[in-house]
């Protein structure tokens, strides 16, 4: 009880009772990794480990994971082991205990028994009743342990008994037909059991009592944080390892192998090339080509972030300028604010129909290039400003005081103080935006996107693209004017295509892997190239 | 919403004062300005207006305008920088609000055909677009041709309850890490990776899931074809996840240190502080996230649309989460390229579905952070 | 665990008065002519004995070397100049600088004898016994009621949870009670006796002092830390708080910053006079401190020469 440990500060020393509760910690994590497995089918249900049927295995581990959780939870109680346990173990204790057994219970008299929903409600209710109230009422150490362990018990001998063995199947009898299987059903009941075990085992190791609720929770909310990097470590390592084949097919390195460029030094001509070859980047899809790339888009993408970064950032920082700098603060700037907040959520396909309606008409009613560029700045300028804006307020107002006090002019002040001062978040916002902008699809889909396989020789080059012609515009630059490729609508096309893609392309999985690694790569570096800006500035300016 | 009252009615007190105000100013701004300059600054607006005009008409004749506010931009920034940039930057601001303005009249303009051509008549009366949302076909094709809203509006629905399920504890609980439990370096890994996670376009979700996570739910529950509304609902929720994850971890570290000090000084665990003190004391932010991350939920397009089946139709039972058919957003990306007339008005009301119902949800997650702040006063 | 080492009683038996030069590091002659250590010994058990405590934020070095021993149930008043250290030595005594990122605390504090920055402390524990009353008011964005019962609720001393009325050992009564008599104790009781459900973010500054005054009081700590508690009070709500203190000096070990020369002399046993640059200069009796600092820059400080 509370008050027993009243004379010592320190912790005491581990104990074997502490062993006992991290064998059960041990034990769910371990659990843990095994269903996770199954999951990702690195594990068959249907076979066996070291001899012995992996559901077997799953349900004589739940027993033995049941059982020492709740035998902790009741030798505390009799005061074989010295905890802390409070009256209750709580509200969400309960809730949390009452929920699968309701499942069950009602799961069991409905399908089983047979018996049909009123009754399987019943039943339900009643069972996760008794759970709620056999984790409520009791002291906290049979409370939190027993009801829970009690779980793991049932579910390992359901297990066991083979009564939900490999083959079981349940079909949910639904006009649209599913069907509940042991491949999916023994993996996960074995994981929330883990789950629950080891949160009840670790409410157990830290004693119960304020800390062991501290300690439950804790290795929840770590066992979150680590999946989250987990997850997308394996995000970007499977894509990385699916793609690298696509990405080198072709590939070759030495001296001389890469494309080459003429160079003209003094009457004397030499050509320079690159020391490596990689087709897939390098080439555009054409049917003389050995190996097929995806070169427009790349420099489709490219020239889509510069013409998006060129309409958004002058006009996001001019509008954040006259809003913190020259608005008077009220509700014409509250409304702005509102309003940039509210397009910066707006979904990018409402951006896409907009160009669609808006700037195709206006730019000879296709699909073109500068289309799309202007629908992704139209969805980075909220972000822009909205950046911009928080960098520019928290730009100290003693600063501003001191260079108008030394009379010099608003602008001026604002030049040489307030953007120089607020540049780094907006540097960093906006290259955060641009590999934002960079990945998405749905907007130039409808604004800016042609073909499937952009040949190589429609890779846009928007510089040498610039006419001057007679009549009004007077400029024009076809370049701009066509539709191409990016590389995010590129992996869209490649996906939708199907069965098609392999009269282009001589491995068509291969091709789509390497799209999606080359995407990543693309928009990774914006966001590597961002996070590393903000740390940059962050130290410089601690050090200043 | 009463903050948008406080504001209209603050707007409409003050308006007349505003008004005048600013009467006052353009008047000392016209007096105060050197004549030169003032006859540059007219002629960059007027030009600037002439050209949108030109633009919104779809004139040959915009680029002499444009060329005009050029010129005129260049001159005035060497001749009468102070005020050429005071005048430039009120340019980009009203551009902003303009795009605005024109996203919506667009967009809303392009759906009323649609909404027209499906008014139904209760009790005599005719209801503009009513059959949209009561009746559940969709058909392009055959007679009668129906555009119902219905299908993707619960595709939608699904979607975006299980995404929330995903990414609101998962989301709030990484976002307590990082703000509370981390340690330092700890968080200087975690905290790139969520905003790496942000970073991953849509389609490589989308790729991932349909290539790997559709034929692997079709295998395991048996199902007729691939697409299913659970494993949508999953991807988009890891989707949303980041925005939780940092909105709420602004919110959980705005709460004042010293409160917090206060709960623990008293000798409890930092659990049953963060529990008791800092999570209620964040709420509404971390509401506010959470409501976030179901805009972005709602908006997720690609993902959806590659793994999602493409039949718009209601799924049997409603809550069968184990077939995908298609969400406001799919249906778009889908049927962009083949549409035309009707169908393609019906795209653009899928269109504004989306856009208020996001506008709305972006609305009440300020207007939450906004009382948040009276809360603290100047503590946050 | 709570045996006190037999040295250390030798040592706080020690007869009082004995001035031991133990520091003789200072910069300055004249500094180290003014800043004699005294090493005072006082009747009673030490409560807490603190040992060789450095402090540094990052670089900065904000207490040097103090070591003083605080004997149990009396008060322990610490003066000195703003920015001298009082609050970080305060927050040494109950670990609240390991809140503060750049902090580092250097040396030993025990508590009855046991080291409270070793490794394993439970700093749950070490509070419920230490508790605190901050330089400002931090009330909790809760209803009175629940700012003062909230320890005792954490500590599961008092439960009025729904599963506890459920079962029918609700602690109602017990919390009402506790309320009172803590907002009592704390001269609040009859400005807010109407108001227990509103919130305490809406009393006012002096009130919000004393509600975090009966906050403290409300988890029947053995220590208690109180920094400025009186300082936005008016006169007559500071001299209940000055009651409080005395009535507490019986039970509870108190040690009290103030800038208010008189209220240390009024309600305190001993005195520590800090200085600038966060050095212990004086410590002892308070009415040895007052009447006859041994230090010149004590006295100036005392009687309001320098600061
Ligand atoms: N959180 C902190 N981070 C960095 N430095 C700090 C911090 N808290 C205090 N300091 C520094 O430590 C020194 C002592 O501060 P402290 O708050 O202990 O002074 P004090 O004696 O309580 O002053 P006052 O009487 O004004 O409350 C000061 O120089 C202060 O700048
Ligand atoms: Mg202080």
């Amino acid at each position: 009880m509370a008050g027993a440990t009243r004379s010592t500060l320190a912790n005491q020393e581990t104990s074997g009772t502490d062993l006992a509760a991290a064998a059960a910690i041990g034990l769910s994590t371990i659990l843990f990794v095994l269903s996770v497995a199954s999951l990702a089918e690195q594990l068959s249900i249907t076979g066996s480990i070291s001899g012995v049927p992996t559901v077997t295995l799953l349900g004589g581990l739940l027993v033995l994971l049941g059982g020492t959780v709740a035998s902790f939870g009741v030798s505390s109680r009799l005061g074989y082991v010295e905890t802390n346990a409070d009256h209750s173990a709580g509200l969400i204790a309960a809730v949390a205990a009452g929920i699968p057994w309701f499942l069950i219970g009602g799961g069991f008299a409905s399908e089983t028994l047979g018996l049909g929903a009123v009754a399987g409600l019943a039943v339900g209710v009643l069972i996760g009743g008794t759970a709620f109230a056999a984790t409520a009422f009791p002291r906290e150490d049979v409370g939190s342990t027993v009801p829970i362990g009690a779980l793991s018990i049932v579910t390992g001998l359901v297990f066991l008994t083979s009564v939900l063995g490999p083959e079981w199947v349940w079909d949910l009898g639904w006009e649209q037909t599913a069907s509940l299987t042991a491949e999916f059903v023994i993996p996960v009941l074995t994981l929330l059991n883990a789950m629950y075990a080891g949160w009840a085992a670790a409410k157990a190791y830290g004693g119960f009592g304020a800390r062991g609720r501290h300690v439950g929770a804790y290795v929840l909310v770590y066992l979150n944080a680590l999946s989250i990097v987990a997850f997308l470590f394996v995000l970007v390592a499977f894509t990385v390892v699916r793609g690298i084949p696509g990405l080198l097919t072709g590939a070759e390195f030495g001296w001389g192998v890469g494309p080459g460029t003429t160079v003209g030094v003094g009457g004397f001509g030499f050509t320079l090339s690159l020391p490596f070859s990689v087709p897939f980047v390098m080439n555009g899809v054409a049917l003389m080509n050995d190996f097929q790339g995806v070169l427009p888009a790349i420099v489709g993408t490219i020239w889509l972030v510069v013409g998006a970064v060129l309409f958004a950032v002058p006009l996001g920082i001019g509008a954040a300028i006259f809003l913190t700098e020259y608005a008077e603060q009220g509700p014409f700037t509250q409304v702005v604010e509102i309003a940039t907040n509210g397009l910066w959520s707006t979904p990018s396909i409402v951006f896409g129909l907009f160009g669609f309606a808006f700037l195709i008409p206006r730019f000879g009613n296709s699909k073109s290039l500068l289309a799309g560029m202007l629908t992704l700045g139209f969805m980075l300028l909220p972000l822009v400003l909205i950046t911009s804006r928080e960098a520019m307020i928290s730009v100290p107002d003693e600063y501003r005081d001191a260079s108008a006090a030394l009379g010099v002019s608003k602008w001026q002040t604002i030049q040489s103080v307030v953007l120089p001062a607020a540049l780094p978040g907006v540097v960093t916002g906006v290259i955060l935006g641009v590999g934002r902008i960079a990945g998405e699809t749905a907007p130039i889909l409808l604004t800016m996107a042609g073909g499937t396989f952009v040949p190589g020789s429609q890779t846009a080059d928007v510089i040498g693209g610039f006419e001057f012609i007679a009549s009004p515009p007077f400029v024009t630059n076809p370049e701009l004017l066509q539709a191409t490729s990016a590389l995010p609508y590129q992996l869209f096309a490649l996906i939708t295509a199907g069965v098609g893609l392999g009269e282009n392309v001589a491995n068509p999985e291969e091709f789509r892997w390497a799209t999606a690694l080359i995407l990543l790569v693309v928009v990774l570096s914006f966001y590597a190239v961002g996070i590393a800006t903000r740390y940059y500035f962050r130290r410089k300016l601690s050090y200043e | 919403m009463s903050f948008i009252t406080t504001l209209i009615k603050r707007g409409r007190s003050r308006l007349r004062e505003v008004a005048r105000r600013q009467g006052r100013r353009a008047r000392d701004f016209v007096d105060e300005t050197e004549s030169e300059a003032l006859a540059v600054v007219t002629v960059v607006a007027l030009s600037l207006v002439a050209a949108l005009v030109g633009f919104l008409l779809v004139s040959a004749l915009t680029v002499v305008p444009l060329a005009t506010f050029v010129v005129a931009t260049v001159y005035g920034w060497f001749r009468h920088q102070e005020v050429t940039a005071r005048v430039l930057t009120l340019t980009t601001t009203v551009s902003t609000l303009l795009i605005l303005g024109l996203i919506i009249v667009f967009i809303f303009l392009e759906s009323i055909p649609i909404v027209r051509y499906e008014s139904a008549t209760v009790f005599g009366v005719t209801v503009p677009g009513l059959r949209l949302f009561v009746e559940t076909r969709w058909d392009a094709v055959s007679d009668p041709v129906r555009f119902s809203m219905v299908p993707m509006i619960h595709g939608t629905v699904m979607v975006t309850l299980i995404a929330t399920a995903v990414a609101a504890p998962l989301g709030v609980s990484a976002a307590l890490f990082l703000s509370e439990i981390a340690p330092a370096p700890v968080r200087e890994v975690v905290k790139p990776g969520v905003e790496i996670l942000a970073g991953i376009p849509s389609i490589v979700y989308g790729f991932i899931g349909f290539t790997i996570l559709s034929p692997w739910a079709s295998d395991q529950f048996r199902l007729n074809g691939q697409g299913t509304y659970l494993f949508v609902g999953i991807v988009v929720g890891l989707m949303a996840l980041p925005t939780v994850v940092s909105v709420a971890e602004d919110a959980l570290s705005s709460v004042p240190e010293s409160i917090k000090s206060g709960s623990l000084a008293v000798g409890t665990t930092d659990w049953q502080t963060m529990t008791s003190i800092t999570l209620p004391a964040a709420f509404s932010g971390v509401s506010a996230a959470v409501l976030l991350g179901v805009g972005r939920a709602i908006g997720e397009t690609m993902a959806a649309t590659v793994m999602l089946k493409g039949v718009p139709r209601l799924t049997d039972p409603l809550y069968n989460v184990f077939y995908g058919q298609e969400t406001l957003t799919s249906i778009i990306a889908r049927n962009y390229g083949d549409a035309d007339g009707l169908q393609m008005d019906a795209l653009f009301i899928a269109g504004v579905i989306l856009f208020v119902t996001v506008l709305f949800i972006s609305i009440g997650s300020q207007y939450i952070e906004w009382r948040m702040r009276r809360q603290f006063g100047g503590d946050v | 665990m709570s045996e006190i080492e037999p040295t250390e009683q030798t040592q706080t038996k020690t007869d009082a008065g004995s001035a031991q030069p133990l520091q003789t590091t200072s910069g300055e002659s004249e500094e180290q002519l003014h800043e004699e250590w005294i090493d005072y010994r006082f009747d009673g058990e030490t409560k807490l004995a603190v040992e060789t405590l450095d402090v540094h934020y990052g670089d900065d070095h904000a207490l040097k070397d103090v070591s003083m021993e605080i004997p149990e149930k009396s008060v322990t008043a610490l003066i000195g100049p703003s920015g001298c250290g009082k609050s970080t030595y305060l927050r040494c005594l109950n670990r609240m600088n390991d809140r503060i990122k750049s902090a580092r605390v250097d040396g030993s504090v025990q508590l009855d004898g046991e080291e409270i920055y070793q490794d394993g402390v439970d700093l749950v524990e070490l509070r419920k016994r230490v508790g605190m009353v901050f330089q400002s008011p931090n009330p909790f964005p809760k209803s009175i009621r629940e700012n003062i019962s909230y320890g005792p609720r954490k500590h599961g001393d008092i439960d009025t949870s729904l599963l506890a009325r459920l079962s029918g050992r609700s602690d109602e009564e017990a919390e009402e009670r506790l309320v009172k008599r803590s907002l009592k104790q704390a001269a609040l009781w009859d400005e807010v006796n109407e108001r227990l459900d509103d919130n305490a973010l809406g009393l006012s500054g002096g009130q919000q002092q004393r509600l975090c005054i009966a906050r403290a009081l409300a988890t029947d700590p053995e220590v208690l830390l109180m920094d400025e508690p009186a300082s936005a009070l008016d006169p007559i709500a500071t001299s209940k708080i000055e009651e409080l203190i005395h009535e507490l000096s019986r039970e509870y070990t108190v040690v009290i910053v103030t800038h208010n020369m008189q209220q240390a002399e009024r309600i305190s046993d001993q005195t520590a006079v800090f200085l600038t640059g966060g050095k212990l200069v004086e410590y002892g009796d308070t009415d040895q401190i007052f009447e006859s600092p041994r230090s010149q820059r004590v006295e100036d400080y005392i009687n309001g020469k320098f600061g």
